[in-house]
């Protein structure tokens, strides 16, 4: 089994619920962001590049690709960070985690690892998401778990549950009946930096 | 020189010397238990520009304690005639260095409660479990190689033995820089790093760094009367340091014109270096090393006070080439789309935007982090210092 991703960006508007219902889910600290909503165009962030009569603008969600060859699971000196072979998933275990930052050097997806450079500050002064989501800590690096907690109950990650364009798919890439599976087999895609041979689980429909 | 009077206040100062580096160590050890208590957002480290100034500082001194062991070690490996009594300084040099480099890599971790991990959850495919291998393999061997000096001294071991360690030692030097390397290279993710130049490279730039320290410990204590090393060897060392830098310099151009010529993404880390915002730090060591160059090579001009001018501009290339190298890496992203940018984004988050932080160096240190970089620095000049003084290095006996 390997979960992955299937993320059509002809339906992705940019409006960035994604980002932050997962910051709820997981209870994710201030001024993190695992699932980032990216604009390829301007330099400012849903802003178009081109020029005024033909404006380009393609927003991206972005998170951990979930790599079938990750970059940072090799690097990790205490396996603080690896790849649940069961079902796929890239994990992060931050009781482990000594906060070398080898792993954020090593991935080649910029900016989707955090490293919480302070003591966790939250806005609401009880935790938010789900109950069973991991505790952050000080000093050590998290990400995208494809909402590990979720996944194990039978749901969906939390990005694909409530996008409101319908743009984001999560299922088994093994099962060639599954809904992800169709839809790689009936749409054009394409994968970031594919180059890298990461072999990302994170699949774009163009 | 060599009076009762020059030596005493040569005593004197070494000990003023020891008192010093340990007030700054201790001070620098505090500095960094405000960086553990704070938060690291007191440094300049961002999560798209993650390592600095510890990590860039961790490179030169695995550089400089690499270098110097090689440089002592060549000689009786090979079993050619050494360069007098340095070996013995040599070594003590590149202990203390390696401590150095220890330090930095402990006050760049989160969690250094946690580094007990490393032992019992070692993930030997991790680049930095093979340079925590290598490089406590090397302090030990290292100790172990000024134990045996000590052992030859007393008549209780052969020259044969330390010419035995000494071989092994100048592997695991050349070694420990070579995997210090990998930690950058083996990364695919760098357009900068990932290249198989970059393990010869740091072991040619710890050559040059590390033989000029030598040059200038050596010439020191000469100074200070405490060694006495025959011109003809200063003058083999300076020529050494003069071919080291040049094949510094020629590595440096073939990595240059292979990533620059196809005109891909190469041609941007050129850019970058040659008219980017790391030109400064480009050019002043290309200056260092070719001034450096020119008066190690011209006769005339390697006095020696010119021999430690032209050392200083090769460590002060080298360390150039270090901050180069760390913060070349992250100045380049690998996704250019445009994001918001928050204090935990980027070193220059100020404007809100992600691609704006990129304008200019994407990382600088913030002052707690020169503290406590001057505070591991200053915990090496006080084990440099005090086994100066008190350990049997083959120095010139102290007259009264």
């Amino acid at each position: 089994m390997r979960y992955g991703m299937v993320i059509d960006l002809k339906r992705c508007s940019g409006c960035k619920t994604c980002s932050v219902v997962c910051k709820v889910a997981n209870n994710i600290p201030n001024d993190i962001i695992w699932n980032r909503v990216l604009t390829e165009g301007g330099n400012a962030p849903d802003t178009a590049g081109g020029t005024w009569d033909n404006p380009e603008m393609q927003h991206w969600p972005v998170a951990c690709q979930h790599c079938e060859n990750p970059a940072c699971t090799k690097v990790c000196p205490v396996g603080a960070t690896w790849k649940d072979e069961q079902t796929g998933i890239v994990r992060q275990d931050y009781d482990k985690c000594i906060g070398c930052r080898m792993c954020l050097a090593a991935c080649p997806y910029t900016g989707v690892r955090s490293f919480n450079w302070e003591e966790p500050a939250y806005y609401a002064d009880f935790a938010l998401g789900d109950a069973d989501a991991a505790k952050h800590e000080k000093h050590t690096v998290e990400k995208c778990i494809f909402c590990t907690q979720r996944v194990a109950r039978g749901e969906q990650p939390a990005c694909v549950a409530d996008c409101i364009g319908r743009a984001r798919h999560f299922g088994d890439l093994d099962d060639p009946n599954s809904e992800v599976s169709k839809l790689l087999a009936s749409r054009e895609y394409t994968q970031l930096h594919a180059e890298f041979g990461t072999k990302p689980s994170v699949y774009y429909l163009v | 020189m060599n009076d009762a009077k020059g030596s005493a206040a040569s005593h004197r100062g070494l000990t003023v010397g020891i008192i010093a580096c340990a007030v700054v160590a201790v001070i620098g050890v505090a500095l960094w238990m405000v960086q553990l208590s704070g938060g690291m957002i007191q440094t300049g480290m961002r999560n798209l520009d993650s390592w600095g100034f510890y990590i860039t500082l961790f490179m030169f001194f695995v550089g400089l304690s690499a270098g110097g062991l090689i440089i002592s070690s060549i000689p009786n490996a090979f079993g050619m005639k050494g360069f007098g009594d340095i070996s013995r300084v040599a070594i003590w040099t590149s202990i203390c260095c390696t401590c150095v480099a220890i330090g930095f890599v402990v006050v760049d971790l989160g969690g250094p409660l946690r580094l007990w991990e490393l032992f019992v959850y070692s993930n030997l495919s991790s680049p930095l479990m093979w340079d925590i291998i290598v490089l406590s393999t090397y302090l030990i061997l290292s100790i172990v190689y000024l134990w045996a000096y000590r052992r030859e001294d007393a008549g209780k071991m052969s020259h044969t033995a330390i010419r035995v360690i000494s071989i092994i030692a100048l592997v695991v030097a050349v070694g420990v820089h070579t995997v210090t390397a990998w930690i950058f290279s083996l990364s695919a993710a760098h357009e900068f790093w990932h290249t198989a130049l970059m393990g010869p490279w740091f072991v040619a730039s710890a050559l040059d760094c590390g033989t000029a320290l030598v040059l200038i410990v050596v010439i020191a204590l000469q100074k200070a009367g405490r060694l006495t090393i025959e011109r003809s060897s200063m003058v083999n060392l300076a020529k050494m340091l003069a071919v080291f830098t040049c094949v510094d310099l020629y590595f440096f151009a073939c990595d240059l014109l292979t990533s620059g010529f196809p005109g891909g993404e190469g041609a941007n880390v050129v850019a970058m270096l040659v008219t980017g915002p790391l030109a400064p730090f480009f050019w002043t060591q290309i200056a260092c090393m070719v001034l450096a160059c020119v008066i190690l090579f011209v006769p005339r001009l390697r006095t020696k006070g010119g021999v430690v001018l032209a050392s200083a501009l090769v460590i002060a290339g080298v360390f150039c080439k270090r901050c180069e190298i760390l913060v070349g890496g992250f100045q380049i992203p690998n996704i250019e789309f445009a994001d918001v940018a928050n204090h935990m984004t980027i070193t220059n988050w100020e404007s809100g935007m992600s691609l704006f932080g990129y304008q200019g160096l994407v990382y600088w240190p913030t002052p707690l982090e020169f503290g406590v970089a001057l505070g591991v620095v200053a915990l090496g000049g006080f084990l440099l210092l005090l086994g100066l003084k008190y350990l049997p290095l083959h120095l010139t006996e102290k007259t009264a």
